[in-house]
């Protein structure tokens, strides 16, 4: 009896062990495992299609060629960067030099003119595309908390916001362009109108899909917090920073997701097509060089681009866990 | 800050002897000419390897040599490039010898564009699709050996064209720009072969150049020529180099002549700023012009000894960035036709020899000719208005100061140049046309009359 | 409190009424017209007195409790809170929502710190302050679980924290939509003896939607039974002289508090029989009590 109790427990336990066991292994296969596999079963049908496409630049890059173009584009960085040294080297004897000839020669360092390596375009392309959003967000969340609030104003703007959402950026470019040129005028620029033209497309695309939640977001607050707010009386300015503002958060941050998506492809599209400093240019450039190795380049920027999309999406993800009081809105 | 207001300021603080001395010694370089006014620029070039005068000038330090720093930007296409100059975001840019032409006339956008430096002689070449070359093939004279005999001219694409006129196929060609080299000489070579390329009637708000067309060209940029044309989109185009040989080299089409071919020695780029610029930073101006000859003279050294130099620094990613071999293939003296059939051009690509940086009246003036005979000009001009505005965007003064002040430095002897004392712009009456048609620059439109196809006196759209 | 009991006295000798709701009209407008959800509603009710409405659900409970409020404004007649005109909310009556509606961001204290910064921004010190946040969630017994946010507490436990809230505001009159409606049966006696002790010691003038015919026996001095809607309205007023303090298992045995109950009863299912489904036109429909099981582990 005892016996045969003993053999049902440790078979339980067993059971147990197996089941625990089992769950382990189901959360590494989940986690890492079918990942590795996925990205492997990719990389080798990349490998064997990329083969058996020939091209006129010659074979289609594969994995091998990709890893080896990322090799030579950091060494390229880093010999440019010596380049630069020696550059700073030569304009300093340059300039005590005029200093020697001129003692009220006023000396000034200029900065390295030499090409844009690949690690400096996908800076500037951060940058453009941190700087762009950011503007589109200081426009586009008040807007859309106020659209939000006031039921008229949203009738009025709505019309105009789904018009303009899905307009491409390859539109606004032009026209953005010669805004710029226009109205952009000065003989020492703080930034480059090349900059500008690409925040200010980025900014015009990324703006709609945050105007759209923020406004949802604040008109569909729950209509009891929104009568605790009007209980206490607090004044416009208190109620949209105590109650409408961390309600929609949530909203407001999928928003801030879905545009920051956005902007980064719009960037990529505007660099390409105006040819302003950045991953886009880089891609245009190689593409215009057609020499054997730029499909590898192009690829190499490519895997680039897709990995900061997906890095900034994540850098969003986390930064909405931290504000939002919601946590399940902060899925991935 | 010049050197006598360093004197002026030197002399109230130490003793004249030093200052002089000074003086002296800090000015042996830079005999008369100032400090530039403007040292940070940016210049803007189009993928072709007749930028290399901006590239070497860059690199082998001829700019910081000036005190210059200069940002050179690719750039999309030409018209872009033109609107960077214009608008100042670029302060000046490898042009197509027609841009400042035609911008200073008010074709295209209007603006005052000056050129103190020619940038090379030749560079272009003609280049049809394989499936052209077999048609046009069987047309063309053969040598002992087999190989076509050159310069290949259009007669035999003549009845290629005809075959596609009967199937009521329209036959395209590529060029890079309306006021580019490359639409003239093409223009050029088809019109001297017997087929039409077709009018422009500005006048008429008609500026795609394709009235009474045989063979429709139209604008693509250069670095897309070889994938437009493996689309199927044109059937051959012209462009300067490397993409005449990349052609080659992906085996997609055939160059049939190169423009030396066409016209000996014909002026190709130039280096094109604002008149306001050269206006506002004369020093800088002279000085940018100094690099650039340096550069160029660099490039024709050792009887072009360093041309593999050269190509290995047009072959980096941010110039040209084709292969090595590609750009290559032109740039050292040789030009690949027919895959395997590479002769030798030496002068296919030049950049100083024969006085090529020097900005000639007379090669405006042929530039100008041609707008007039294909309508880009819609109404007939005196020799007196060819002249002026030659005069007005080409700039010889400026070379001149810049040639003599290298000529001060020790830097370039006076033998490599012009005579400046007896130099009037205008080169002597040049033949070694494809159609064996002299061009006389001080008679434009005695010229104009010579040719079969094309506006003649009295002749308008 | 005894000054607040002398007041309540004094009030009722000479009539002055505290809260008057004055023949009240509420309609609605809907795509097929407008809808009458209250005719003629009037009541006048003594400072420190606890009100119950009763009535079937889309009787129109919440929109009295609403316009007393002054969430809604009533189409014809009026509330006036010491003949002072009502017609936009304000923390001198606060409202005890069904939901609890705190705030999912801030903790229990900073929920109430959010209502006492606004009500008594000049009147108190910052440790003035501090003290009647931690002094309202005391009498709440939710001081243990203060700097909790709401996801963290259990449904009964919210609904504290919306009662200390609404305390902390010192009302003059405290609405509350079936502050309960959405709790177990044993967490909604826990909270209607607490509600009976701080009643004791505030003496509050309270206006109690309530479902639950055993609450309103239990709480009130006046149960308001309202007839069905369209054009609901009082049909019977029902006086509690139960003494005071009530205890539940006393008063189960108790003939009066019987008396009471089925008198209750009798109206709501013989004089006002509710026929289900009948589509409830009134805009705001609240949701119906429901048992949630975890909540009884909690509280325990």
């Amino acid at each position: 009896m005892s016996l045969t109790a003993a053999t049902i427990n440790r078979l339980s336990v067993n059971e147990k062990m197996m089941k625990a066991l089992k769950s382990v292994f189901n959360k590494i296969t989940n986690a890492l495992l079918l990942p590795v596999v996925g990205i492997a079963i990719f990389l080798a049908l990349w490998s064997i299609t990329a083969q058996s496409i020939h091209t006129s630049l010659g074979e289609f890059p594969g994995p091998n060629a990709v890893v080896k173009q990322f090799y030579s584009l950091y060494d390229e960085h880093t010999a440019e960067r010596e380049k630069a040294t020696a550059f700073y080297e030569r304009q300093e004897v340059r300039n005590a030099k005029k200093l020697e000839k001129n003692p009220d020669y006023v000396v000034k360092t200029r900065a390295y003119t030499g090409k844009e390596t690949f690690v400096d375009q996908i800076l500037t392309s951060l940058v453009t595309v941190t700087c762009g959003f950011l503007l589109a967000a200081i426009i586009a969340i008040p807007l859309g908390i106020w659209m939000g609030l006031s039921v008229k104003l949203n009738s009025a703007l709505n019309p105009i916001v789904q018009i303009f959402k899905p307009v491409s950026p390859l539109a606004w470019l032009p026209l953005v362009t010669m805004l710029v040129s226009a109205v952009y005028v000065s003989d020492d620029p703080m930034v480059s109108k090349s900059f500008l033209t690409s925040l200010i497309t980025v900014s015009l695309c990324s703006l709609w899909p945050m105007v759209i939640n923020t406004s949802i977001g604040v008109s569909s607050i729950d209509s009891d917090l929104l009568n605790v707010s009007k209980v206490l009386r607090l004044p416009t300015f208190t109620n949209i920073k105590k109650i409408v503002l961390p309600a929609s958060i949530p909203m407001i941050f999928t928003g801030m997701r879905l545009s920051f998506g956005v902007a980064w492809m719009v960037l990529i599209a505007a660099e390409m097509l105006a040819q302003n400093p950045g991953l886009g240019k880089f891609v245009w450039d190689e593409f215009q060089n057609g020499s054997s190795e730029s499909l590898a380049r192009i690829m190499a920027a490519v895997v680039v681009i897709g990995f900061i999309g997906f890095l900034l999406d994540r850098i969003m993800l986390l930064l909405q866990r931290k504000v939002s009081w919601d946590k399940s809105s902060a899925s991935v | 800050m010049n050197w006598t207001q360093s004197i002026n300021k030197g002399l109230k603080k130490v003793s004249v002897g030093i200052a002089l001395a000074i003086s002296i010694t800090g000015v042996v370089q830079s005999a008369e000419l100032g400090e530039p006014e403007k040292e940070e620029l940016k210049f803007g070039f189009i993928k072709l390897t007749d930028m290399a005068p901006i590239a070497i000038a860059y690199e082998n330090g001829y700019f910081e040599d000036e005190g210059l720093y200069v940002t050179i930007e690719s750039q999309a296409n030409w018209k872009v490039l033109l609107n960077g100059v214009i608008d100042g975001s670029l302060d000046g840019a490898h042009m197509l010898a027609g841009q400042p032409i035609a911008a200073t006339m008010g074709y295209g956008t209007k603006a005052n564009i000056i050129t103190p430096f020619s940038m090379d002689l030749n560079g272009n070449a003609i280049t049809v699709s394989n499936d052209t070359w077999k048609k046009m093939k069987p047309n063309i004279p053969k040598m002992a050996d087999g190989r076509p005999v050159h310069p290949i001219k259009a007669d035999s694409l003549k009845p290629v064209i005809e075959e596609y006129k009967e199937a009521g196929k329209p036959f395209k060609m590529g060029m890079v720009f309306p006021v580019s080299t490359h639409n003239y000489e093409l223009r050029y070579w088809l019109a001297a072969g017997g087929i039409h390329p077709g009018y422009y009637a500005p006048h008429k708000g008609d500026t795609s150049g394709q009235i009474d067309a045989e063979a429709l060209l139209s604008v693509t940029p250069p670095p897309q020529m070889p994938s437009t044309m493996e689309a199927g989109t044109i059937e051959g185009y012209c462009v300067g180099e490397p993409w005449n040989q990349q052609a080659v080299f992906k085996n997609i089409g055939v160059p049939v002549v190169t423009d030396y071919e066409i016209w000996k020695n014909n002026p190709e780029k130039v280096f094109g700023i604002t008149e306001a610029f050269a206006t506002k930073y004369p020093n800088t101006t002279i000085r940018l012009t100094r690099a650039l000859i340096r550069a160029a003279k660099w490039l024709d050294d050792n009887n072009n000894g360093n041309r593999p130099a050269a190509v290995k620094i047009l072959s980096q990613s941010n110039y040209v960035g084709a292969d090595y071999e590609v750009i290559a293939n032109s740039m050292t003296g040789t030009f690949e036709y027919e895959k395997g059939d590479k002769r030798a051009v030496p002068d296919f690509n030049v950049f100083f020899r024969y006085n090529a940086t020097y900005p000639y009246y007379s090669d405006a003036i042929w530039y100008l000719t041609q707008m007039r005979r294909w309508g880009q000009i819609s109404e007939d001009k005196s020799d007196q208005w060819y002249k002026d505005l030659a005069a007005k965007v080409y700039r010889p003064d400026i070379y001149e100061k810049a040639a003599k002040s290298l000529i001060a430095d020790k830097i370039i002897s006076a033998s490599e140049f012009p005579d400046f004392a007896k130099e009037t712009g205008y080169k002597p009456p040049q033949q070694h046309f494809i159609d064996d048609i002299f061009y006389d620059g001080s008679k434009p439109n005695a010229y104009l009359e010579k040719f079969a196809i094309g506006l003649k006196k009295g002749d308008k759209l | 409190m005894t000054t607040q009991n002398s007041e309540v006295n004094t009030e009722i000798t000479t009539e002055n009424v505290f809260l008057n709701i004055s023949r009240i009209d509420m309609e609605f407008p809907t795509p097929n017209g407008s809808f009458t959800a209250l005719k003629e509603v009037d009541l006048q009710i003594n400072k420190g007195e606890f009100i119950s409405l009763i009535g079937h659900s889309g009787c129109g409970k919440s929109t009295v409790l609403n316009i007393v409020a002054g969430i809604y404004q009533a189409t014809k007649g009026g509330v006036l809170l010491k003949n002072k005109e009502v017609n936009e909310p304000g923390p001198e009556r606060a409202v005890v929502f069904q939901n609890h509606s705190l705030l999912p961001w801030l903790t229990s204290y900073q929920n109430v710190e959010l209502a006492v910064d606004q009500v008594f921004s000049k009147k108190m010190s910052k440790t003035e302050k501090k003290d009647w946040i931690e002094h309202n969630l005391k009498l709440v017994h939710m001081d243990h679980a203060m700097h909790k946010r709401p996801d963290e507490i259990s449904g009964g436990m919210k609904q504290r924290v919306g009662i200390a809230r609404a305390l902390a505001m010192q009302p003059e009159v405290l609405l509350m939509d079936e502050p309960f409606g959405a709790l177990d049966a044993l967490t909604r006696a826990h909270m209607q003896d607490s509600l009976m002790d701080i009643q004791k010691e505030l003496n509050n003038t309270v206006i109690m939607i309530t479902h639950d015919v055993d609450e309103a026996v239990l709480l009130s001095d006046r149960i308001i039974m309202m007839t069905n809607g369209p054009e609901a309205t009082i049909g019977e007023i029902l006086e509690v002289n139960l003494p005071h303090p009530r205890d539940r298992l006393a008063l189960a045995k108790d003939p009066e508090y019987n008396r009471l109950r089925s008198e209750v009863l009798t109206f709501l299912y013989e004089k006002q029989r509710k026929v289900e489904d009948i589509k409830d036109k009134k805009p705001a429909v609240k949701a119906e009590a429901m048992t949630i099981v975890e909540d009884d582990i909690k509280e325990a």
